[in-house]
């Protein structure tokens, strides 16, 4: 039963985000617009860490689009109606506790999957990226299940902040993440002490997952393991949180 | 107030809706409810009054399992709070429950009914709270009073054995509120317990079968809206005398509360005016005018927690 009622509310809450057009256009149409701007001025024997420029950058705004659909899809939502009341009112149906969250995550990872499958359509028909079938469908898959790290981040902030403050805060985490982590712009452009930095942040880490298949290598270990510590990190805090909140009700 | 008994408190377990043993919750250093102890039975409607403070939202806080109590037991149908609403036997509507946004009414009552583990049909449900005409429309763009029936629908999606409700007719106009009451009654007529928290005075006075009415989160009275007006006092009465006014003579007749003494008119309280009046012949004084009216609730209500504040202050 506890399956069952939580695809009810995955169900409503996916029906939800397709309605939310100013959504769909963030998360969906506008990583591919900004794939389209940044490649295509690129000259084509331009190369950034052994990838063309369309190649690069593909990862990076499927990355992109796949961050802006579960952080933007969890934070805010989570914010404003933990204020409005209605967790509190799921809290007093048969709902499982974590269900509320699951719902709020799986219906994001629903819009995330064609984020990410958008800017590849893309690139392949619009800049000619070619990779191997194989390629392809691991970087789906990779790009996909990494947006859970993000997922999770957006349940942790979305239970830390109030209604008022969860925009602003989402926004500055959002963009810091895709700046700074190299999503908009390759770090080989940044001077050496921001590259010390933006080495360790999980955005990195996630692209240049993408980035190795593109190689056809095997994903490093540093950014499988950089980016496992981020979700353990993400997943406490959310955890640590969520409880916070059920306490004060 | 009225302590149950162990073997009241046992018996309760057994086959109580709802059961508050000693409990006691704290918001630093607030004490919202100080060592309450009531018993709820199966088929009641049962009001819970008290002034702005008095700990009502805490205790329906803590009965549907929102906070944990800081000592005692709160039991639901003899299992935890959680547990009860996990099987469906609890259906609650809350003052601040917000709703949803983006979707219909009646998604959101499907999804109401998908999360009670024994749903009524939702059309079933629409109809009952008179939202069937505006089932298409967005929760967000609803009034006030359609927001609140929507809630209640929310509360009513399942075959559930407690209703508890929190000012459920804030924000209804006169028509809504009596097709709610209406809608309620039958309810309780199916065999439910009803429990409802509401500054709508005449509303418990009228509906409930029995009324708590809370003060500091200690219970101060339990009992029928008559015994609770009986208890406070419940009867004004009103005469004028010819002769000066001996105020130590009217202080001694029986069963007087308040005396209030303007030149010859004498008003009083009485909990049992029949023998005040009684009396007041005997000792040989002529009465004119003579008034003896009721209290309503809300005016027991506010002499009883006056007379609380005066008692503690």
């Amino acid at each position: 039963m506890n399956t069952f009622t939580s695809r009810a509310l995955i169900r409503l809450e996916l029906i939800r985000a397709l309605r939310n057009r100013k959504f769909l256009f963030f998360s969906v149409i506008y990583p591919s617009a900004l794939f389209l701007l940044i490649a295509g001025n690129a000259d084509s024997t331009e190369r950034i860490s052994g990838l063309t420029v369309p190649t690069y950058m593909m990862v990076s705004m499927a990355s992109f689009g796949a961050l802006t659909a579960v952080l933007m899809g969890n934070s805010e939502r989570i914010a404003k109606e933990r204020e409005s009341g209605w967790v509190r009112q799921l809290r007093l149906t048969a709902l499982p506790g974590r269900g509320y969250v699951l719902a709020k995550t799986a219906s994001a990872a629903v819009v995330s999957l064609p984020s990410i499958v958008v800017v590849f359509v893309v690139a392949a028909f619009a800049k000619d990226v070619q990779l191997a079938a194989w390629q392809w469908l691991a970087l789906t898959g990779t790009v996909w299940a990494g947006s859970l790290v993000f997922a999770a981040l957006g349940v942790a902030l979305g239970y830390l902040a109030t209604g008022d403050a969860v925009r602003p805060l989402t926004m500055i985490v959002y963009f810091g993440l895709s700046m700074l982590g190299g999503l908009w712009m390759p770090m080989t452009t940044f001077p050496q002490w921001l590259r010390d930095i933006a080495e360790w942040l999980p955005t990195h880490a996630y692209a240049a997952l993408g980035q190795a298949i593109e190689l056809g290598h095997a994903p490093g270990a540093r950014d499988l393991a950089t980016l496992a510590v981020y979700f353990a990190l993400f997943v406490g805090g959310a955890a640590w949180l969520y409880r916070k909140d059920a306490l004060k009700a | 107030m009225d302590h149950m008994t162990t073997s009241a408190i046992t018996a309760a377990r057994r086959t109580g809706a709802v059961l508050f043993d000693s409990v006691t919750k704290s918001y630093g250093t607030v004490r919202a409810v100080d060592g309450l102890t009531f018993a709820l039975h199966p088929g009641e409607t049962v009001a819970l009054l008290g002034p702005n403070g008095a700990g009502k939202s805490t205790t329906l806080d803590l009965l549907l399992g929102l906070r944990p109590a800081d000592s005692g037991t709160v039991e639901v149908f003899g299992t935890t709070p959680r547990e009860a609403v996990v099987a469906g036997r609890i259906g609650a509507m809350l003052q601040s429950g917000g709703l949803m946004e983006d979707v219909t009414v009646r998604e959101l009552v499907e999804l109401a009914c998908a999360l009670h583990p024994r749903p009524y049909p939702v059309d079933q449900v629409l109809t009952r709270a008179g939202l069937a005409q505006i089932a298409g429309r967005k929760v967000n763009k609803l009034s006030g009073g359609q927001e609140q029936r929507v809630r209640f629908a929310l509360a009513t999606a399942g075959d559930s054995d407690l209703i508890v409700l929190d000012e459920p007719t804030t924000g209804m106009d006169v028509t809504s509120r009596q097709d709610f009451w209406a809608t309620m009654r039958e309810q309780a007529a199916a065999g439910r317990t009803v429990l409802f928290a509401t500054h709508y005075l005449e509303e418990a006075d009228a509906i409930a079968d029995r009324v708590l009415v809370l003060h500091r989160g200690r219970l101060l009275a339990d009992g029928t809206a008559a015994e609770i007006k009986a208890k406070a006092g419940a009867r004004k009465v009103s005469f004028d005398l010819d002769t000066a006014v001996d105020e130590a003579a009217l202080r001694a007749l029986p069963a007087v509360g308040s005396l209030e003494i303007s030149g010859r008119t004498v008003r009083l309280r009485s909990h049992d005016a029949d023998a005040t009046v009684h009396a007041l012949y005997a000792t040989g004084l002529y009465p004119h005018n003579l008034e003896v009216a009721g209290l309503g609730l809300e005016q027991a209500f506010v002499a009883l927690t006056q007379a609380e504040e005066a008692r503690t202050a």
